[in-house]
């Protein structure tokens, strides 16, 4: 079968599946799947034959993870989804990522409240990690506006690292036998200390095979004017290491805003980097005029891309995983919003189309070609 | 003390299908806590869907016996009597 490039995006009615032929002229769109609940996380798990994953977070009944193994034609209900032992006293709130493991079935998942599990089985079992789940902060980490939730992993060898709102970056460097913090220059607004040892508000961490040791990080910026104890932090907002998350500084300047939630690599330029800046205050679209915003070297400078945006009046949200872009030779970038607008940023983000205008309010979006 | 009272759980429709489909199950129990109980060793998937990991009821769930919120008598210590029955109900919620 001729590549086809899959979307999973996930709303708060449920999820969708869309899909297209090489070229992305047009996609044909499916579902709602898990109709009408909401849907935080999505997995394209291309390892082997591909098998779509989402969670169902339902307020009433409580957390599911459904899987597709027909690209998206339907979905079921895997045995069981994470769940916190009976003694731990913890109840799982929502499940915030997905991200393939090492084995071919094997599974990883960060949860609300911050933990994580593992399933060796393709989800149909999971086990939480306990050298993070049980880290001697964890009972410290303190929820943000979305929860106390493990919304990154990324795994690189025997590295992992998690992004937790609020908790910051940890590291594992023994595939996740142990964990430490690891914030060096991740600056924190909404504490007297401007750079603590955890408790930062990551948004979202993203890295590329090719740049060994680089990582780019939206963090929860906004802080500029800040006049209290320990004073204005500018530009803690969007950050790099190169050094695998020991160490971290800013690259912001030239950014409208520090303030966003996704962070994306160009899959072919590891110096390519978007973001989407938003107002602090609003978490919408500076000037209601949404645009993605592009670094080509490595976040020294940035330029904006916004043909085919709205001009004006648009006072959208992008959420953390509402942006993905696709790995074909040019790629193409896409983000949702909470309005229910899918957009597409075709030849890396240069010209922009709405796909889909009426969707339900969008959490999450995935692109793979499979 | 007098037999276990058999009582009547209604199975709202949204989680029949972790219970083969029933609509109602007819169990022995003295208080509505043991009837969770029971559930939780009879019909695990379905108690999933009404307890957290703590064996707490959800938190947007309301359990009555027969018209009253459980809430209102004795929380899950609330006493049953033979033929009472048993509703579990998402909460009117939502947008």
């Amino acid at each position: 079968m001729a590549d086809r490039v899959i979307l999973t995006i996930g709303t708060r009615k449920g999820v969708f599946v869309a899909e297209s032929a090489k070229p992305r002229r047009s996609f044909a769109l499916r579902g709602p799947f898990g109709p009408g609940v909401p849907v935080y996380s999505t997995l394209i798990d291309t390892r082997a034959t591909p098998r779509l994953y989402a969670s169902s977070c339902n307020p009433f009944f409580g957390m599911k993870v459904l899987r597709s193994t027909n690209m998206g034609k339907s979905f079921t209900e895997t045995k069981s989804a994470p769940a916190f032992p009976k003694e731990d006293g913890r109840a799982l709130a929502n499940i915030w990522s997905f991200e393939a493991g090492g084995g071919k079935k094997e599974l990883w998942c960060g949860v609300e409240p911050a933990a994580l599990f593992k399933s060796d089985d393709g989800g149909d079992s999971w086990e939480m990690v306990s050298a993070i789940s049980n880290h001697k902060h964890a009972r410290k980490w303190q929820p943000g506006a979305g929860g106390l939730c493990m919304h990154t992993i990324i795994r690189d060898g025997n590295r992992v690292h998690l992004g937790i709102s609020t908790g910051g970056h940890y590291l594992s460097e023994d595939g996740g036998e142990t964990f430490r913090a690891s914030n060096q220059g991740v600056g924190a607004g909404f504490a007297p200390d401007p750079y603590p040892e955890f408790g930062q508000c990551v948004h979202k961490i993203a890295r590329h095979d090719d740049a060994p040791g680089r990582l780019y990080m939206q963090n929860h910026g906004g802080w500029a004017d800040w006049t209290g104890p320990g004073g204005p932090r500018p530009d803690i907002g969007v950050l790099r290491s190169d050094d695998h998350g020991r160490s971290w500084r800013s690259i912001a300047k030239g950014l409208p805003s520090d303030f966003g939630f996704p962070i994306v690599v160009h899959p072919n330029d590891a110096d390519t980097v978007y973001v989407m800046p938003l107002e602090a205050a609003t978490r919408s679209c500076p000037g209601g005029a949404p645009a993605v915003w592009r670094s080509e070297n490595g976040g020294n400078s940035w330029s904006r891309l916004a043909r085919g945006l709205p001009k004006k009046q648009s006072y959208f949200t992008i959420l953390r995983d509402a942006m993905d872009i696709d790995r074909l030779k040019t790629p193409a970038l896409y983000f949702g919003t909470t309005t229910g607008q899918l957009w597409i940023g075709r030849e890396g983000g240069e010209q922009w189309d709405c796909l889909f205008d009426s969707l339900p309010p969008i959490h999450n979006v995935k692109v793979a070609v499979v | 003390m007098g037999p276990t009272p058999t009582i009547t759980i209604h199975v709202p429709g949204a989680l029949r299908a972790y219970c083969a489909g029933a609509a109602q199950l007819s169990i022995s129990a003295n208080t509505v806590g043991a009837a969770l109980r029971d559930l939780e060793r009879n019909q695990s998937a379905l108690y999933r869907n009404i307890c957290d990991e703590t064996g707490t009821v959800r938190r947007h769930l309301n359990v009555f016996v027969n018209s009253d919120n459980v809430r209102d008598l004795g929380g899950i210590d609330t006493p049953l009597m033979p033929g009472d029955l048993v509703t579990i109900l998402p909460a009117v919620s939502g947008g």
